[in-house]
C-alpha cells in the first residue's frame, strides 16, 4: 500500500508539468495583460504597452515559461499584481473559505442523500422510492444558480433568517461563520445529493439482491443490520467514489456559488484573477486546483482500500 | 400507474415550492417592518454599507480610469481644487491662488494645518511630489497640460508652470476623475508602476482595511481639517456623518437587489436597468436616477473601407438611435436621444450641433451613399463585450440596422480585456460601442484622443486649441459647437444616446448626493 502511495505520488510529477505548460500557454495565449486592467477603460495603447513592458510581458514565451518554472519549483510562485501579495499567500488566504464551503455543502449532501438513498433502494418501487429518484432528478437537472437564488430569496430576503450574501471568517467564531455559509452551502448540498442518492440507491440496489444478503436474512438478522452493515458495507466503494468526486468537484468548482453569494474563495480567485488577467494568480490557481483534485482522488484511492481490502491495489 | 405518480408528485413539489416562496414573501413585509428596524437602530447608524459592482483594480486614483476607485478614492483623498454641485472648480486643499498675467505661472497657497491620516500635516513638498506625479500618471492630465510643473515656493506655496496659456487649468486640477489626489511625498516616493501601497490622504474617511474581493472599509478620521465653506458637490464641509462606510464588492447584480430589499446593503450601485419598474414598486427601496453619461458609436477613420466618409456617413444614415436606446434601456424615464456629447444640461458645453446627422433613421439614404462609395459587401466588423451590456445590446441592434441598410455587418465578442485590445488597434475594428461617462471639459471626450479609436485629423487639434485659448465662455463653447460638428461631419463617431445609473437604497437612507459619483460623507441611516 505505501509503495502505491508512492508511486501515485511520482506519478503527480508528469502530470503536474503538463498542466503548468498548459496553463502557462494558455495565459499567454489569451489576449490583455494585466496592464489593461490596471489602468483602466480609457488608458491608451502606449501607456499598456509601456506598463507591460515594466511587468516583463514583452519577453519571449520560453524565456518567461523558463523564469516562472524555476521560480515555481523554488517556491516562489510570483505575485499577484492586484492583491499585493504573493500567489501562495493569496491561495492561502482564499482556500479556506473555499474549504468551509465544502465541507459543510458536503455535509448537507450527505445528511440528504445517504438516508434517501438507503430508503429508495429498500423501499423500490414503492411511491417513496419514485419520490426519491424524482427529487434526485430534479436536482440534478435543475441549474445551481437558480436553486441558490431560489434559496436566497426565501432564507434571506423573505425571512432574514441568513444573510444575503457575504462572509465572516472562523475567527469571528463558529456561529457568525456558518451563518454565511448556510444558504450557499444547502445549495450546493443540494445539487450534490442528488447525485450521491442515486449512486447510493444503485449500488444498494446491486448488493441487496446478492446471496450472501439472502444468507445473513435466512439466518435471522434484523433487517436494519443486513441493510447497514452488509448492505451498506459493501456498497461502499461505489458511494464513496460518488462522494469524492462530488467532494472533487465541490473544492474546484464553486465559481459561481462563491460569486453569487460573495464568498472570497478559490473560485472567485480564479475568476477575478482572470478577468484582471493578473497572470501568475491565474497559473498557480490552476496548478493548485489540479493538486488538490489528484489528491482527493488519491486519497479515494486509499479509502477504497481502507473499506474493503478485496480493492486494496496489488492485491489479487 | 407509475407514470401518474410521478407527474403527481411532480406537480405537489412544484405547488409546495411556490406555496413556500409566497408564503416567505407575505410573512417578510411584517417581520422585516418590525424586527429588522430594531436591529437596524443600533447597528447601521455607526455603519453604512454600500453594495458596489466590481471590486477596484486600486486605491490608486490619479493612474486609474475607474469610477469605483475615483468613487472610493474621493473619500479618503483630497485634491488642491474639486468641482462644486455647480460644476464650478473650487479650492478644497488649496485655499487661494493667482494668475500671472501671461497665463503661464499659478501660484497656489495651501491651507495651513491640514493633516494626513498618518498625522504628518500636509506641506509643499507632499503637494509638488503628487502632482507632478500625477502629471505623469494621470492621462487626462497628461493629454491636456503635460509637461506642465510643479515647484515649491515655500512650506505653504506651491508654483505651477504651464507650457500653454490656457482658461481652463484650475477646472483641469478640478477634475474629478483620475484626479489629482494629494498624498504624503514618502508615499509618492514609494509608488512602483503598480501603484501606491499606502492609502493615505487627507479626506474625511480613512482606509482601515481593503479585503480584496470582499470590501473597502473606510472609518471617519477624527482629526479630518474641514472646510469652512458650505458643503457643495465634492467640495466645502464633508461631515462624516456615519462612522464607518463599508464598501461591499458584490459582483452579482442580483445580489445587489437582495441584499438592498433585505436590508443587508444600505445602498446597492449599478442597479440593472432591467429591474427598474419591479424596484420602482416596492417601498422599502428608493431608487435615484442620476444623468451617467452618452452610448457612443466609434467608425475605423483611418484602415479599410471604413476609411471612406461616405460608408461611415451611410452608416450614421441607417441608426435609428430610438430604437437601439429602448432596446438597451426599455424605459424611456432611463434615457435622453440627444446629439451632444456632454452633459444636455451643461450650460456651456450642451450642445446638440451637427443634429442633422444624429438619428437619421434613412435607411435609402444610407443605400445611395453606399452606392456611391463603391461599397462592394466588404466585411464591417463591430466588435463588443458581452461584459458591458448596454454596449453588447447596442452593438447587436446597430448590426441589424446596418444589414437592413446594405452593410455586411458582423459582430465580434470577446472578454472585455481583449476588447479593449481591438478598440485600440484600427486594424481590428470597423466600429465599437462604449458607454462614457460624462467629462467636465469636452476636450477630454475619449474622442478627441487619437490612441481611443484612431481619429487623428488637424481639425480636432485646431478645435481643442481654439477652445483652450478662447478669450471668453461664449467663444469657448462656439469653438466646441464647430468641433461637435466636425465630428458628425466627417463621420467619425456618433452618440447614440445618453443614458443614466439607478442606484437603490434602503427607505431610510438620506442625504447621499452625486456629482460624477455618489457621494457618501453626508449620508446616514436614519432611526
Amino acid at each position: 500500500m505505501l509503495s502505491y502511495i508512492f508511486k501515485r505520488i511520482l506519478s503527480l510529477i508528469p502530470v503536474m508539468f503538463v498542466v503548468s505548460c498548459v496553463a502557462f500557454l494558455i495565459v499567454y495565449m489569451i489576449p490583455g495583460g494585466p496592464a489593461t486592467a490596471l489602468l483602466g477603460m480609457e488608458a491608451t495603447t502606449e501607456q499598456i504597452n509601456a506598463l507591460n513592458a515594466e511587468l516583463g510581458f514583452d519577453r519571449p514565451f520560453l524565456v518567461q515559461y523558463a523564469d516562472w518554472i524555476v521560480n515555481v519549483l523554488h517556491g516562489d510562485w510570483g505575485d499577484s499584481y492586484f492583491l499585493h501579495q504573493s500567489v501562495l499567500a493569496a491561495i492561502g488566504e482564499y482556500f479556506p473559505p473555499t474549504l468551509s464551503l465544502a465541507v459543510l455543502a458536503q455535509v448537507f449532501s450527505l445528511v440528504l442523500s445517504i438516508p434517501l438513498g438507503i430508503i429508495a433502494a429498500y423501499k423500490r418501487g414503492t411511491a417513496v422510492d419514485v419520490a426519491a429518484v424524482t427529487a434526485s432528478l430534479v436536482g440534478t437537472a435543475l441549474p445551481g444558480f437558480l436553486l441558490s437564488m431560489f434559496l436566497m430569496l426565501f432564507f434571506s430576503v423573505s425571512h432574514h433568517w441568513f444573510p444575503v450574501a457575504g462572509y465572516a471568517g472562523l475567527e469571528q467564531g463558529i456561529g457568525e461563520h456558518l451563518k454565511y455559509l448556510f444558504v450557499p452551502a444547502l445549495s450546493l448540498g443540494i445539487v450534490q445529493a442528488a447525485y450521491i442518492t442515486r449512486m447510493t440507491r444503485s449500488s444498494l440496489l446491486d448488493v441487496l439482491y446478492k446471496s450472501f444478503i439472502h444468507t445473513a436474512r435466512a439466518k435471522g438478522l434484523k433487517e436494519r443490520k443486513v441493510i447497514l452493515v452488509y448492505g451498506l458495507k459493501n456498497a461502499a466503494p461505489v458511494i464513496l467514489t460518488a462522494v469524492g468526486q462530488s467532494f472533487g468537484s465541490l473544492i474546484t468548482g464553486t465559481i459561481v456559488t462563491e460569486t453569487l453569494f460573495n464568498i472570497p474563495g478559490i473560485g472567485m480567485l480564479t475568476i477575478s484573477a482572470i478577468n484582471r488577467r493578473d497572470v501568475f494568480v491565474i497559473q498557480g490557481v490552476v496548478l493548485f486546483v489540479t493538486l488538490l483534485y489528484v489528491l482527493v482522488n488519491l486519497a479515494v484511492d486509499i479509502l477504497y482500500g481502507i473499506v474493503d481490502p478485496r480493492l486494496q491495489p496489488g492485491r489479487k | 400507474m407509475r407514470r401518474k405518480l410521478v407527474s403527481c408528485i411532480v406537480a405537489i413539489t412544484m405547488c409546495a415550492g411556490l406555496v413556500l416562496s409566497g408564503c416567505g414573501n407575505t410573512k417578510s413585509e411584517t417581520k422585516s417592518d418590525s424586527k429588522d428596524t430594531a436591529t437596524k437602530t443600533e447597528a447601521k447608524a455607526e455603519e453604512l454599507h454600500v453594495a458596489i459592482a466590481a471590486n477596484p483594480p486600486s486605491l490608486d486614483p490619479p493612474t486609474v480610469n475607474s469610477n469605483i476607485v475615483g468613487g472610493i478614492g474621493a473619500h479618503v483623498y483630497e485634491s488642491l481644487f474639486a468641482m462644486n454641485e455647480n460644476y464650478e472648480p473650487t479650492p478644497v486643499l488649496a485655499e487661494s491662488y493667482e494668475v500671472s498675467d501671461d497665463g503661464m505661472v499659478y501660484t497656489i497657497k495651501l491651507r495651513q494645518g491640514v493633516k494626513f491620516h498618518n498625522g504628518k500635516e500636509m506641506k509643499a513638498d507632499d503637494v509638488v511630489a503628487s502632482m507632478n506625479r500625477w502629471l505623469e500618471n494621470s492621462a487626462k492630465a497628461n493629454t491636456l497640460i503635460g509637461g506642465s510643473v510643479f515647484e515649491k515656493a515655500d512650506d505653504y506655496t506651491v508654483t505651477l508652470k504651464v507650457n500653454q496659456a490656457s482658461s481652463d487649468i484650475i477646472m483641469i486640477l478640478a477634475g474629478p476623475i483620475q484626479f489629482a489626489a494629494i498624498y504624503p511625498s514618502e508615499v509618492v516616493e514609494a509608488a512602483t508602476a503598480e501603484g501606491i501601497s499606502e492609502y493615505i490622504g487627507t479626506g474625511p474617511y480613512k482606509v482601515a482595511e481593503w479585503k480584496q474581493d470582499q470590501y473597502v472599509k473606510l472609518e471617519r478620521y477624527e482629526d479630518y481639517q474641514a472646510s469652512e465653506n458650505a458643503s457643495s458637490g465634492l467640495a466645502g464641509k464633508k461631515n462624516a456623518v456615519t462612522d464607518v462606510i463599508y464598501f461591499d464588492v458584490v459582483t452579482d447584480a442580483a445580489t445587489r437587489i437582495a441584499g438592498v430589499q433585505s436590508g443587508q446593503y444600505d445602498v446597492a450601485e449599478e442597479i440593472p436597468l432591467d429591474n427598474y419598474a419591479e424596484l420602482a414598486d416596492n417601498s422599502a427601496v428608493k431608487l435615484n436616477v442620476e444623468p451617467g453619461g452618452t452610448i457612443n458609436l466609434f467608425l475605423n477613420t483611418t484602415e479599410g473601407i471604413m476609411a471612406n466618409e461616405k460608408v461611415r456617413q451611410a452608416a450614421l444614415a441607417s441608426l435609428n438611435c430610438e430604437e437601439i436606446l429602448l432596446a438597451i434601456y426599455g424605459n424611456e424615464d432611463l434615457y435622453q436621444v440627444n446629439a451632444g456629447w456632454c452633459n444636455p444640461t451643461d450650460a456651456q458645453w450642451g450642445t446638440d450641433a451637427g443634429k442633422e446627422y444624429y438619428n437619421q433613421k434613412d435607411t435609402e439614404k444610407a443605400k445611395k451613399l453606399l452606392e456611391e462609395a463603391g461599397y462592394n459587401n466588404e466585411k464591417i466588423v463591430l466588435v463588443t463585450t458581452p461584459d458591458y451590456p448596454e454596449m453588447y445590446n447596442a452593438t447587436l441592434v446597430v448590426q441589424e440596422q446596418l444589414k437592413q441598410a446594405g452593410f455586411n455587418a458582423e459582430v465580434e465578442q470577446y472578454d472585455f480585456s481583449t476588447f479593449m485590445e481591438h478598440r485600440a488597434d484600427p486594424k481590428q475594428f470597423s466600429m465599437f460601442i462604449t458607454s462614457n461617462s460624462y467629462n467636465m471639459l469636452p476636450i477630454q471626450l475619449s474622442v478627441l484622443d487619437k490612441g481611443w479609436a484612431g481619429l487623428d485629423r488637424q481639425e480636432v487639434t485646431d478645435g481643442i486649441t481654439a477652445i483652450r485659448s478662447a478669450a471668453s465662455e461664449e467663444e469657448a463653447a462656439k469653438a466646441w459647437e464647430d468641433l461637435q460638428t466636425f465630428l458628425y461631419e466627417y463621420g467619425a463617431a456618433t452618440v447614440l444616446g445618453h443614458y443614466t445609473g439607478v442606484v437603490a437604497t434602503g427607505a431610510n437612507v438620506e442625504g447621499m448626493e452625486y456629482l460624477r459619483f455618489q457621494i457618501y460623507w453626508n449620508t446616514s441611516v436614519s432611526e
